[in-house]
This record gives structure tokens, C-alpha cells and sequence, in this order.
């Protein structure tokens, strides 16, 4: 009887201490294994369930925009209390989930619309992309760099213009051949695309697609290139220098803590809008995770040399500085700060001025430098 | 002007290489909607051998899982006698879902010892006219163009039919294997999911643009090929929006076949046979 009791207890406990897990739901837009974007939310799942030992996940992959919402149903159905939305098509199914749960916390990817139980959160690359940019100036002999570029969105108009104003900050003369596959993963395109500016000189590329297809292209003619979204040194280890590398899991962990603590509720998420860079962690900058720059290619870093403030230093010693500046508590130093004119002469943030949120989030103008077919550039 | 020419052989390869492989099938009357499916579980086959015991072994192991499907496809387009079109499409999803779901642990791995992209696109030019030969000029041609025609005659005659059709899908599978094989250990010497995209579809609408003639598929493939590099080459230099561009290959390629002669399908294709009736 003794026993039996104890064993009840026990079971009462185990039951208890499972009910006061936090209960936090993915949905996915693409599959977990594609090594992009969703492969790289799906990580970040994993290390915040592996740091936070209160915390349960539960995933579906895989799911179109259209079919969000029975997904969302069944995720509250099974008792999720924090639900992640991974992509911007998700917007309006998040927004009418929230409405019909008003005691789930949302948090939606990308989005731009909040609501006092939907968070928005971004991690991203633009002073990563405009660090690279230093060294893509540094390291082309043709003053070609191409970029092979995924859709005209603000988002990615915002990273070329970060790159070209690092290239050009070394090189005033180069240019960034930009070419649109109108595609987030299409290696064929990638592949034909890379082609295309290889034949019109480039000999540097950066790129938007979710395969490693424009490294491996271009390390096959001799052409340095950065690595996007994970680290791709592995697929041409002489000639990948840097890139983008993204850290999902510190948003995820930072988030759920709050809501563990009671921080975030239902009720106050209207002005909750990660947008995390270097200094919060969710971005790196680097070949490999931990390798800024390969180290195969940071003598050529250092012999070359850049002016600032009327002083010649190397680009190497800019980009670290940089990098550290950026990643302190206070970065003095944000790639978009005036003056800057767009391709067309047109101000577009005045001498002094840092370009505000909104300003980065909606940016659709070119920047001197970029040359290419830019849709929806304004008159 | 080159470095065009040589981008379209490059990239026509694969194409041409899945386009041969269905018109093979088609000729004796079977339908292969499962294009995409077979270059998918072929390239990924092809990866995953090649990662262990060299490329060599890969493309053999991309042929026979291709040739392996295309027999598939037989046993219920000769044997089962379903529908050709629901058995096609049955064997792409069932080739893009095993790919994805198996290929998993091959995501994100370069690949050891790639081929040469140059080799492969000089084989499958030589495949291409290897095919048009024995389609036209020996008795083996006769008999599948007959069992494709008019398999009752054919088998009046002593044809095996359904052997030659077993034959034809096994044949057009291995190449229809090869090509995925090209795609992961030449084009693109890396693995990820849905790495065919949609080149097995552009192949099946060759096949029949081409009129089902292997040196017209050679032609046509090759156009496509160039046109779909020239839409990045030309991008920005030309007044047209992108997306306009994006489209281009497909349309022109559509006109320029269109253009050249119309098209005869085989007259039992897609028709089951059976003896007797």
C-alpha cells in the first residue's frame, strides 16, 4: 500500500512537473532538411529546447501559406501557448489565429503587422552584408562583383545596398552586377545566373538563394565568393572568405524566457519587434561558424588598403574593427548613415542622419554602385 | 558569344539526357510522366554511392535506380494495364518523396570527387545520335516504332510487345538516371531536395515539341539551354523586366519547335495493349 502510494505520488509529480512545461509550436513553410531557411529556423528550435529544460516544441514542416491556419487550430488544440509563424506569407492566418485565441502568444517571422498577442521578429544581415562588402571590394581585380539575388523585396534590396556601400567604400569605382532569379531556391537559375556574370567579368560573388550553388560555380573559374545564411566554407574551401550566418535560437530562447517569466502575455506584444543584429548575437558574420574571415585569404585582407577619415588602414583592420564595434552593447558605426544618395543622385539619408527602422524595412532604392534591372525603383 | 554556346550544351545536357530517356518509352507506346521523379531519386542515388565508392559507381548507381523506376512504370503500364498518366505521376511523387525523405542526411555535404561536366555533355550528344540511329536505321528501331504504332500488327508479326515496351521504359529510365546523375555529380556536385526543379517537366514537353525525334530533342534542348542563360546575360543590359525575361525560354522554345513541323504522337501511346482483342 506504502508503495503504491509513493508510486502515485511520483506519477502525480511527473504529471505536475510536465504540466508546468512551456508548451511552444513551429509552423514551417518549407522542409526542415533543405539546409536554408527553414533548416536554420529548425536549428534554432532544437537549441532553445536543448537550453531551456522547461521548455516543449513540437513542429509541422512543409505547410503553404493557405494551409496555416488548420495547422494553428491544432497546435492550440493540443495545448501550444507560444506559436511561431516562420515565414511572411503567414501574416493574415496569424492575425485571424490570434483574434479567435486571444490567450496564445504569436510571434510571426519577417511580419509587419502586430497585435497585443502577435510579436514580430527578424534577425538580419545587413552590417554583415556590408563587412563583406569591404572585402569583396578588397578582393576584386575587375571591379565586378556579382550578386545573384533572389526576389526585388525590401529585404533584399537592403542587403545589396549594404554590400555595394561596403565595396564601393573601398573601391569607389567598382561595381555590383545584381541579377534577379525571381526565386528563393532554384539552383539551375543560381547556377546559369553566376554564369552569366562570370562571363561579364565578375570575379567576386555574393549572393540570395538557399543552396551553395553560386560558391560552387564560381570557385570552378577562381572566383572568391561569401557564403549566405549557413556557413558554406566546406563546399570551396579556397575560395568561400566570408559570409552570413544566421543564430534563429537566441531570438527563440530570449523570447520564450520572457514569456516563461511572465514578461511577454497575451496582452502586450504590440510593440514587440525583434530586429536583431550583431550586437544581440542572432547574426555572424563568417565563412564557418567562429571563422570570420578564412584564413586563406586575410593576408590579401591586409595588404590591401582603404581610406578612412583621410587615413589609409587596411581592410582587414577596418572589417575587424568594425565587426567589434558592431557586436558592442553601443555600435557607433551603422552602415546606413548619411549622406547617402541613391544610384540616381537622390538623397536618401541626409548628412548625420541614421536611416530609422521603417527606413530599412521599406527600402526600395538603389545604391550608387549597383548596376542591373531594379524593380520598383522610385522615379 | 562562346561562352553562350557552351553554357547551352552544358545546361541542355541534363534535358536532353531526360528527354531521350521518355521519347525512348514513348516510342513503344508507354507514357512517362515520372520524369522528375526518376532524375530526383537518380541524382540522389547517384550522390550517395558516388560519396563512397567514387562517380564512376555513382552514374552506374543513378542509371540502374532510374532504370529500376522505368521498369517500375512497366509493371503497371504492361503488366497492370492502369492508366499510364496516374502511374506516371504516381512514380514522380513516389521519386521526389523517397528523394526528400532519404536524401536528408546528404544536405549540406560537398561532394568528394566531382565529374566533369564536359565529358558527360559529349556522351550524351553521341547517346543522343546513337538513339536516332537505332531508331530509324536497324531492326530493333523497326520493331519499337511498329510496337508503338501498331502493337496488334507488331504482334501478328512476332513483335514480343510487352517485352520491347519492358525494354524501352528500362532503356529510357537509365537515361532519364543518367541525367539526374549529371545533376548531382557534375552540374551541381551536391545534393538537396527538389534539386530537379522542374527540369523533368521542361524534358517531357521536348519530347513532344520534338516531335519524338532524338535529333530534334538535341536542337530543342540546346535552344532551351541557351535561351535560359541569355535571360541573365542580357538581364539589365536590355530594357525588360526580369520576370519577363524568366519566361522567355520556355516561350520561344515553344515557338521555334512549333514552328518546325508538326507534331505525330505514335498512335498506341498511352494505350495499353492486350493480346487478343
Amino acid at each position: 500500500m506504502r508503495r503504491l502510494l509513493v508510486l502515485l505520488a511520483l506519477a502525480l509529480g511527473l504529471a505536475l512537473g510536465q504540466e508546468a512545461k512551456l508548451k511552444a509550436c513551429f509552423i514551417y513553410v518549407g522542409p526542415i532538411g533543405d539546409a536554408g531557411w527553414t533548416y536554420a529556423h529548425d536549428q534554432g528550435r532544437k537549441k532553445a529546447e536543448a537550453a531551456l529544460p522547461w521548455l516543449e516544441t513540437r513542429y509541422v514542416e512543409s505547410v503553404p501559406e493557405a494551409q496555416a491556419l488548420p495547422v494553428i487550430d491544432r497546435f492550440v488544440k493540443e495545448g501550444c501557448q507560444v506559436i511561431f509563424a516562420t515565414s511572411f506569407g503567414y501574416m493574415e492566418a496569424v492575425l485571424e489565429a490570434a483574434k479567435k485565441y486571444p490567450n496564445v502568444l504569436f510571434a510571426h517571422a519577417t511580419g509587419i503587422k502586430r497585435a497585443p498577442n502577435v510579436a514580430t521578429y527578424m534577425a538580419d544581415f545587413y552590417q554583415v552584408y556590408y563587412l563583406n562588402g569591404l572585402a569583396a571590394g578588397a578582393l576584386s581585380k575587375t571591379g565586378k562583383v556579382g550578386y545573384v539575388a533572389a526576389f526585388p523585396i525590401p529585404e533584399v534590396k537592403r542587403h545589396i545596398n549594404a554590400f555595394t556601400l561596403g565595396v564601393r567604400a573601398v573601391n569607389p569605382k567598382a561595381q555590383v552586377l545584381v541579377r534577379w532569379i525571381n526565386a528563393w531556391y532554384d539552383p539551375a537559375k543560381a547556377r546559369e545566373a553566376t554564369e552569366a556574370l562570370l562571363a561579364q567579368g565578375a570575379d567576386v560573388f555574393a549572393f540570395t538563394e538557399d543552396t551553395p550553388t553560386v560558391i560552387q560555380t564560381a570557385a570552378k573559374k577562381g572566383a572568391y565568393s561569401f557564403g549566405h545564411y549557413t556557413p558554406m566554407l566546406k563546399f570551396a574551401p579556397d575560395h568561400v572568405v566570408s559570409g552570413q550566418i544566421v543564430h534563429w535560437d537566441v531570438i527563440y530562447t530570449d523570447f520564450l524566457k520572457k514569456v516563461k517569466e511572465g514578461v511577454y502575455t497575451a496582452k502586450n506584444l504590440q510593440n514587440v519587434d525583434y530586429f536583431w543584429l550583431l550586437q544581440h548575437k542572432a547574426v555572424e558574420m563568417g565563412a564557418d561558424y567562429g571563422v570570420p574571415i578564412n584564413p586563406k585569404h586575410v593576408p590579401l585582407l591586409q595588404k590591401a588598403q582603404m581610406t578612412v577619415d583621410g587615413k589609409k588602414v587596411s581592410v582587414y583592420d577596418r572589417i575587424m574593427a568594425l565587426l567589434k564595434d558592431m557586436q558592442s552593447p553601443n555600435p557607433t558605426f551603422d552602415p546606413f548613415t548619411g549622406p547617402i544618395r541613391d544610384r540616381k543622385g537622390v538623397v536618401r539619408i541626409p548628412a548625420g542622419k541614421k536611416a530609422s527602422l521603417q527606413e530599412l524595412l521599406s527600402m526600395e532604392w538603389a545604391a550608387p554602385g549597383v548596376v542591373g534591372d531594379w524593380p520598383g525603383e522610385p522615379k | 558569344m562562346e561562352e553562350a554556346l557552351v553554357r547551352a550544351v552544358l545546361f541542355g545536357t541534363p534535358i536532353l539526357l531526360a528527354a531521350l530517356g521518355a521519347l525512348l518509352s514513348e516510342r513503344s507506346g508507354v507514357v512517362n510522366l515520372g520524369v522528375e521523379g526518376m532524375m530526383a531519386l537518380s541524382a540522389l542515388a547517384a550522390f550517395a554511392v558516388a560519396q563512397e565508392a567514387g562517380p564512376l559507381l555513382g552514374v552506374v548507381a543513378g542509371m540502374g535506380v532510374g532504370g529500376f523506376l522505368g521498369l517500375s512504370l512497366g509493371v503497371f503500364a504492361v503488366f497492370l494495364r492502369t492508366n499510364q498518366f496516374v502511374a506516371g505521376l504516381a512514380v514522380a511523387a513516389l521519386g521526389l518523396g523517397a528523394s526528400g525523405l532519404l536524401g536528408k542526411r546528404y544536405e549540406g555535404v560537398p561532394l568528394a570527387h566531382p565529374l566533369p561536366e564536359e565529358g558527360l555533355a559529349l556522351v550524351a550528344l553521341a547517346l543522343a545520335l546513337l538513339l536516332h540511329h537505332l531508331l530509324l536505321r536497324t531492326r530493333f528501331g523497326l520493331y519499337l516504332r511498329s510496337v508503338g504504332e501498331n502493337p496488334r500488327a507488331a504482334d501478328l508479326f512476332g513483335v514480343n510487345v510487352d517485352g520491347v515496351r519492358y525494354g524501352a521504359l528500362g532503356l529510357g529510365g537509365g537515361l532519364i538516371g543518367l541525367a539526374g546523375a549529371y545533376l548531382s555529380l557534375a552540374y551541381r556536385p551536391s545534393w538537396t531536395d527538389g534539386m530537379t526543379s522542374g527540369l523533368g517537366w521542361v524534358a517531357i514537353a521536348l519530347v513532344i515539341l520534338a516531335a519524338w525525334q532524338p535529333l530534334r530533342a538535341v536542337f530543342g534542348a540546346y535552344l532551351f539551354g541557351l535561351l535560359f542563360f541569355l535571360q541573365f546575360r542580357l538581364q539589365g543590359s536590355v530594357p525588360i523586366p526580369s520576370e519577363a525575361f524568366a519566361a522567355m525560354p520556355y516561350l520561344l522554345v515553344i515557338l521555334v519547335l512549333a514552328l518546325s513541323g508538326r507534331a505525330r504522337a505514335p498512335k498506341a501511346l498511352g494505350v495499353p495493349f492486350e493480346r487478343g482483342r
